[in-house]
């Protein structure tokens, strides 16, 4: 602590000139002072990552908020933009019709594997939800998914934990259990955002058993159709399976 | 918020209200979101981006510049909009040079050299060598393992928030209990990162 409070200082510009140049010295006489100095800057590095994501993820909040009402003036600003890229759109549709489709489980795959790796906690949440998902992200799946069903018995309204407990069930590849947690979920109408859907939809494309293939598309082409969560992927998808 | 309520501030009062922190940061950080969100299609159109690749050179151009207004570099020679242009512009043939390597490094390499910018070159380098030692996926796995106050106060630090700041939006009682709070969670976060 002692050691932090020296570096802190430093780097927040409280020390004094000599006691700068006895800062620097040290971190050349004493490496494992250096290490400390340099794990200071890793932990703000990561910190500053973590808050960048965060503020991303509202960025993409609304982002989804205004593609789904743009003004008029911002369509009069885009219409140049929307006309090439309607044109660049159709050129790339066009080359799509050409490629080979790629199959629904490859692209389940791929989402699994680069968006369901770690769980976020958000403001407000509790302790038990907290430790459950510090679980997950230290890939103890069994364990998280008992914490997730605990707190969904505990609280059988509990949508975070609904979803905790099929996003878990998933990565288990226990389809059939991850099929109910997300049924589970789609009756919290009265949420903005719900992403039963588009969960359903990747758990079928992923389970990948005779009519699952058919099932996800019906429900991405639902998801694009009533503008639901995931309606990104779902537009993506669609065009290439 | 609205789409529409970031045409009712002028530029100059989203560059001011950045500069001074506090919880305005937070709704004008929105605001310039929503005000040049039609770069994207841009990037869509003029680079020829997917729509996510085109997202994520709006949100890291916003992200870079609000720590430069933040910090005092965006010295306003130019418009704001000709100012995040040139960056997204940046970003976005950055993107397509290293569509195959990580995209996350495009912003990571501008973040915290400049904290070290002011030592002496020795040191710096040393310094500067440890670092890129450090494995960040761990780091930042750890960081996650953290609770969530603690969490949100790093956070918060690393966005250059004052302990006063943070101190009013996190509910602490006063500025020098978040410095003690904060060197707490730094050294936990080391304790978790260097016992792995």
């Amino acid at each position: 602590m002692e050691s932090l409070d020296y570096i802190d200082s430093y780097f927040k510009g409280e020390l004094d000139p000599s006691d700068v140049a006895t800062f620097e010295q040290k971190i050349i006489s004493d490496p494992a002072f250096a290490e400390q100095v340099a794990t200071y800057l890793s932990m703000l590095q990561v910190a500053k990552e973590e808050s960048d994501d965060n503020k991303k993820n509202k960025f993409r909040e609304l982002y989804n908020q205004h593609k789904a009402s743009p003004s008029t003036s911002t369509i009069k600003r885009m219409w140049p933009s929307i006309a090439v890229a309607a044109l660049v759109a159709g050129i790339i549709f066009g080359l799509y019709v050409f490629v080979k489709p790629v199959s629904a489980s490859q692209f389940a795959d791929r989402y699994i594997r680069e968006q369901l790796q770690t769980m976020s906690v958000s403001m407000g949440t509790q302790d038990s939800m907290q430790a459950t998902i510090n679980l997950y992200n230290q890939e103890k799946l069994l364990e998280a998914l008992k914490g997730f069903q605990d707190i969904l018995q505990k609280d059988p309204s509990n949508f975070q934990a609904a979803q905790n407990a099929g996003i878990t069930s998933l990565r288990l590849q226990r389809y059939n259990e991850a099929l109910d947690y997300f049924k589970q979920m789609e009756a919290h109408k009265e949420l903005y955002s719900n992403s039963a859907i588009f969960y359903q939809a990747i758990t079928l494309m992923k389970r990948n058993d005779p009519g699952d293939s058919q099932k996800a598309k019906a429900l991405l082409q639902q998801i694009v159709h009533d503008n639901l969560s995931g309606k990104e992927f779902a537009q993506e998808w669609l065009k290439k399976m | 918020m609205g789409i529409g309520s970031s045409y009712n501030i002028s530029d100059q009062e989203i560059i001011e209200q950045l500069r001074h922190s506090g919880i305005d940061k937070i709704k004008s950080e929105e605001q310039l979101f929503n005000r040049y969100v039609y770069f994207i299609r841009e990037g869509m159109s003029k680079h020829s981006l997917t729509e996510d690749d085109a997202f994520d050179a709006y949100s890291d151009t916003l992200l870079s510049a609000i720590e430069k207004i933040s910090n005092g570099t965006f010295e306003g020679r130019s418009s704001l909009k000709t100012y995040l242009y040139q960056i997204f512009h940046n970003k976005c043939v950055d993107l397509l040079r290293k569509k195959t390597t990580n995209k996350q490094s495009v912003h990571r390499a501008e973040s915290i050299s400049d904290k070290y910018e002011q030592m002496s070159d020795p040191a710096k380098t040393i310094i500067q060598q440890l670092i890129e030692k450090s494995d960040w996926d761990l780091l930042k796995k750890k960081l996650t393992e953290l609770e969530e106050k603690c969490r949100k106060l790093l956070m918060m630090w690393a966005d250059s928030y004052a302990d006063k700041e943070i101190a009013l939006a996190l509910a602490y009682k006063s500025a020098d209990v978040v410095k003690t709070s904060r060197l707490r969670c730094l050294d936990k976060l080391r304790q978790l990162y260097k016992t792995y």
